[in-house]
């Protein structure tokens, strides 16, 4: 096998929760080794409240699998100068703890300068390291509703408070371009000799997505408003309603050309000469007419069925795929090997998303399991800090490895 | 090279950027670290200049906001890389470039002669990333896709919406946001993997794939589990506490793990029965318990605004903010102290506010260095100041619509 291209390049992880666990993730699939350094004392949210389970959280292992787990105390003065020693065995330190935590612990840049000169900081945040919201208390479900995204993304004139994803995306957004980041200040550092502090806010990750959003109002003084599944280019256009129950495929026709090819591959070629739906903007004009006419063809066929036949002519069309069509029915997916099935030590097999960048010289992947807590305490403790068996016992037992 | 960093790390590498909106934001990401991005359209101009907003809603290639934003620090040049003459400039710019990142339905590129191959045997250490909906090998990969088909396939529309009605899509484009960023991730990795061996290589993006990152963790649950998450407000196993509550003015939202988060509101709240309970210190708990819990907290949110809770909620040090427009988020403190817009101007539009670079670099932090290029605004300076090309070439060309 290839050697991968962060092969060598040491990464300490002080993480919790998403953003931050994804860099050290990211990192992992091309070769860094990542140490996430935690404690018994206070885990990761991912690991769970309930102690016996603490290894064995599917969500957990989405964010962490490939890396080392190495278990310190931060809150007494020895845990931290272990820190501190690993710190200067290390290329990258990912943080991603709450505003102060760092500062309490006397491991800001400048005092990690002093025990490794070229250290890369990347301290991920929900709100950024400044500002006068820095220490807010974030999470990545209530970053997106800061930036906008939380209220632009719903039906127009809608009573609903929102239509967002039960999901988090800045966190993952947030946490592969603080990777990119990374990867960007070790550049810098082999050029220059220099290590580099990175402020990374997922809000602002997320809200440069809004740029155009937030110009509307820049330019033109316009507040911009829900719109719903909204193409300006695009009708008919949106998710429409397919056999089943709850059943969608996505369609969006942007030519005259394309329209043609929809009204051919439905067998309807009377559609192309009605007059409501002549050209684009007849086709805007009557959205309640469109979306009827669509769905009388959709509404009595398989979603997949939809997306093949529109794609055979030409047309847009994309299942709403739920997790278990994900699974099930995503040819792509099987073909690529995306889904990645992985065994865990005490969780069993476990599938997670493969890795969506491949390059063709060096081209990464799923680098093995999760770490249990503190799997590779005595490794690291060994190998990196040159401490003897009695010493680490010691350590153990005063629960400063711990 | 004494410059180095001086505009971000990637000062002084040069990118071919061929990309069509999937990959708008991984050209802006090398571009605002430092890269010199030459974006190269057809001889007419990008399609996506006639993207709306415009400049006072009047259409016009100069006028598109989307345009500005993403194209914001290159440079713009126009060539029609399918004609014979255009292919051999093409060529010829390859020489004296880092990467090419390019959006094209795959075997594209080869059928024009333009494919990794080619490219590499005149430029080995030519690093090329083609970010397209569904990578370049798979059944699927030859169909079409925007962003909405990418958040579709990949779950996150699923889970978005009301119940029984139609799954929404994302404001902005997370689909092609997220395969931008694994894009210029790929060509990060790519560029330090060379630093040592002196080789580019090929990097093949998928939306698709991206795309399912963003949704969670539905995936190792189902594999696990066996559930599935679906459009709901506040019922399922992971969307309890995603939701809104509405205030005297808007809605905030809150989200609380940590059991001390959750004291902490319910204390705030007057110790109401039955949250003081120990066992709603457990979120799982809570999870299985919302109407009980949203209820109880529903009441109290109406009683303040959304600016009263953020700030006396942040206070008290639990995870809650106000759900802002977008120019509520514009207009705050917070972001006004983080200078995440800097004014620019554009011969067209004048004078606006840009997105400032993300994220922040202490040593060698990215700079906006020029506004959007106008059609072709680099012509001159690229064919005829790198190239060598004489400016009766430069108009023969341009009559030929290679230029």
């Amino acid at each position: 096998m290839a050697t991968l291209p962060l092969t060598g390049i040491r990464v300490l992880e002080l993480t919790t929760g998403a953003a931050g666990p994804t860099v050290g993730r990211t990192l992992a699939e091309f070769g860094a080794e990542v140490i996430r350094v935690e404690s018994r004392k206070r885990l990761d949210s991912h690991r769970g409240q309930n102690e016996a389970k603490w290894n064995q959280r599917p969500d957990f292992v989405k964010l962490n699998r490939g890396k080392k787990s190495v278990t310190i105390n931060m809150s007494v003065e020895k845990g931290r100068a272990l820190m501190k020693r690993l710190v200067s065995k290390s290329d990258v330190l990912v943080e991603n703890f709450a505003m102060g935590v760092l500062e309490n612990w006397g491991l800001v840049y400048d005092e990690l300068k002093k025990v490794k000169e070229d250290i890369i900081l990347v301290r991920v945040k929900g709100l950024g390291s400044t500002g006068p919201h820095a220490t807010d208390v974030t999470w990545g479900p209530n970053v997106g509703n800061i930036m906008g995204s939380t209220y632009l993304w719903n039906y127009p004139e809608s009573d609903f408070s929102t239509g967002e994803a039960r999901s988090q995306h800045p966190d993952f957004m947030g946490g592969v371009t603080a990777a990119y980041a990374v990867v960007l200040a070790l550049i810098h550092r082999k050029r220059t000799g220099q290590g580099q502090w990175i402020d990374s806010a997922q809000l602002e990750v997320g809200a440069s997505l809004l740029g155009p959003k937030y110009l509307e109002y820049h330019v033109n003084g316009e507040e911009p408003r829900p719109m719903g599944n909204y193409s300006v280019t695009a009708a008919p256009y949106g998710a429409f309603r397919c056999a089943g129950e709850d059943r969608w495929c996505v369609i969006g026709v942007y030519t005259q050309e394309e329209w043609l090819a929809f009204c051919t591959a439905t067998g309807r070629p009377a559609l192309a000469s009605d007059a409501r739906f002549a050209t684009h903007l007849q086709r805007t004009r009557n959205p309640v007419a469109l979306r009827q006419a669509v769905e009388e063809w959709t509404g009595s066929r398989d979603p997949y069925e939809v997306m093949e036949s529109l794609q055979a002519a030409g047309v847009m069309a994309a299942v709403v795929q739920d997790v278990e069509d994900q699974f099930k029915r995503d040819k792509q997916y099987e073909a690529r090997g995306f889904l990645v099935s992985g065994d865990e030590p005490e969780l069993g097999p476990l599938v997670t998303e493969g890795v969506p960048v491949k390059l063709s010289l060096t081209p990464g992947g799923v680098q093995g399991y999760s770490p249990l807590v503190g799997e590779h305490t005595q490794e690291v403790a060994r190998t990196l800090l040159g401490l003897s068996p009695s010493e680490i016992e010691t350590l153990e037992l005063e629960q400063v490895l711990f | 090279m004494a410059d180095i960093g001086a505009n971000g790390p990637l000062t002084g590498y040069r990118v071919l950027d061929l990309a069509q909106p999937i990959g708008y934001h991984c050209g802006k990401l090398l571009g605002d670290m430092g890269a010199e991005v030459i974006k190269i359209e057809r001889p007419g101009g990008d399609p996506a200049r006639l993207t709306p907003p415009y400049k006072d809603q009047v259409p016009g290639p100069e006028r598109s906001l989307y345009f500005l934003h993403y194209n914001t620090n290159k440079r713009g040049i126009t060539l029609d890389i399918a004609s014979p003459d255009g292919r051999e400039l093409f060529l010829e710019l390859v020489r004296h470039a880092d990467v090419v990142l390019e959006t094209s339905k795959p075997g594209t590129m080869e059928a024009l002669g333009l494919g990794y191959d080619t490219l590499a045997s005149m430029n080995p250490a030519i690093i090329i990333a083609s970010i397209t909906p569904f990578g370049q090998t798979g059944p699927w990969r030859a169909y079409e896709a925007t962003d909405i088909a990418g958040l579709a396939l990949g779950n996150p529309m699923a889970i978005s919406g009301e119940p029984g009605l139609e799954p929404l899509q994302a404001p902005g484009e997370l689909a092609y946001g997220m395969a931008s960023t694994y894009g210029a991730f790929g060509i990060a990795v790519a560029l330090y993997h060379r630093m040592e061996s002196g080789v580019g290589q090929y990097i093949d993006v998928s939306m698709d794939e991206s795309a399912a990152h963003i949704a969670g963790y539905a995936i190792p649950h189902y594999s696990h589990e066996g559930v599935k998450p679906y459009r709901s407000s506040r019922s399922a196993d992971v969307v309890d506490l995603y939701d809104a509550y509405r205030t005297k003015n808007g809605f905030v939202r809150l989200f609380i793990i940590p059991a001390e988060q959750w004291r902490n509101l319910v204390r705030w709240m007057g110790d109401p029965d039955p949250l003081t309970d120990p066992i709603f210190e457990n979120f799982e708990f809570r999870r299985q318990n919302t109407d009980v819990v949203h209820g109880a907290i529903q009441e109290f949110c109406l009683r303040y605004t959304k600016e009263e809770l953020y700030e006396e909620g942040q206070k008290r040090h639990i995870g809650v903010s106000p759900v802002n427009t977008p120019v509520e988020f514009i207009n705050s403190a917070h972001t006004k102290s983080r200078g995440v817009f800097v004014d620019m101007e554009h011969p067209v539009v004048g004078s606006y506010k840009q997105f400032a670079p993300v994220p922040r670099f202490s040593g060698s932090p990215g700079r906006l260095v020029r506004s959007a290029p106008l059609l072709g605004q680099d012509n001159e300076a690229v064919f005829c100041g790198e190239l060598g090309l004489s400016k009766q070439d430069l108009a023969a060309l341009t009559a030929a619509r290679v230029i």
